[in-house]
């Protein structure tokens, strides 16, 4: 009886130290997955106040980019591009392509909106953890931040491309419309 | 009997009072509790620089007049088009100018998280 047990012992006893070194790798695996080591631990901890301090500037300066940008973009929405179209169909003129384009860029300002809202409550959620005695939590809440401000840019960059789109379909027409004017006048 | 009935209709006016006043907080609190929540879910509370984190940018937001002024009414001819295009570039090249949110202010780098050897 006392023989079989030593085995089993032996089998718990590597089962156990198996388990303590497999989760020491998938713990620092998992520490490198989200991008931070232990030294970027200590880093954080000595340095928080100061990089509470860059949030907090980078949450108010980002709060008056959208404020801002937000005006214009809305602007070249209502005040130009929906009132061109508005004019070419009152004067029977095609403006199918336009209104397309002023879809696009109105879906994608909408886009913007929300993932604005989105990419500040992270940021605000980010300023709210102790960064002293919770580093990692904050380094993923950064991470995270991140990725959402990464998210807003990539509307940015939709949006000018739409901006482009519709000016590139404006010379378009007036291409259209001189060579239809020069035909009628010859 | 008259005091009586004097007494009874005392306490049931200050009863009444009572009544209205604690109605009126009810519903004041619960209003302020429901305006809160469409502040908190519309993005209202994003857009607002008066909040007490943005008192340093606060001056710096435009006023939303945006100085662009294109008629949606009247005829389409080469100079209606010429001017649209004028406006219209001008306002589109201040926007791409600004080139928002580039950059990459959350990096490492950023933050002084990079760990140097």
């Amino acid at each position: 009886m006392i023989k079989m047990k030593k085995p089993i012992a032996t089998i718990v006893l590597i089962l156990a130290l198996t388990c303590g070194l497999v989760s020491i790798v998938a713990v620092k695996a998992l520490a490198q997955s989200v991008g931070h080591s232990d030294a970027q631990v200590t880093i954080i901890k000595d340095n928080c106040v100061t990089i509470k301090s860059n949030l907090n500037q980078l949450h108010a300066s980002d709060a008056l980019l959208r404020v801002n940008m937000g005006q214009l973009y809305e602007s070249m929405l209502t005040k130009l591009m929906d009132k061109f179209n508005s004019r070419l169909s009152d004067n029977h003129y095609d403006n199918s392509s336009f209104v397309f384009v002023a879809g696009g860029y109105s879906s994608t300002l909408n886009a913007f909106r929300t993932d604005y809202i989105d990419y500040e409550k992270q940021l605000s959620s980010t300023i709210a953890i102790d960064c002293a005695s919770h580093p990692n939590d904050f380094y993923s809440a950064v991470s995270s931040a991140r990725a959402k401000r990464n998210q807003v840019r990539s509307d940015v960059v939709k949006l000018n491309q739409y901006l482009d789109n519709y000016e590139t379909a404006v010379n378009g027409f007036e291409i259209n419309y001189q060579a239809t004017h020069t035909e009628a006048v010859k | 009997m008259i005091e009586e009935n004097q007494t009874g209709d005392n306490k049931s006016s200050k009863r009444r009072f009572i009544i209205l006043l604690a109605s009126s907080i009810t519903m004041a609190l619960a209003l302020v509790v429901i305006s809160m929540y469409i502040y908190g879910i519309s993005g209202a509370a994003q857009l607002d620089l008066s909040r007490p984190g943005y008192v340093t940018v606060r001056s710096q937001a435009t006023d939303g007049s945006v100085d662009v002024n294109y008629s949606s009414v009247g005829n389409i001819d080469q100079s209606s088009i010429t001017d649209f295009k004028k406006v219209y570039s001008q306002q589109s090249q201040k926007i791409k100018t600004a080139d928002a949110f580039s950059g990459d202010p959350l990096g490492d780098d950023s933050l002084g998280l990079t760990v140097t050897n």
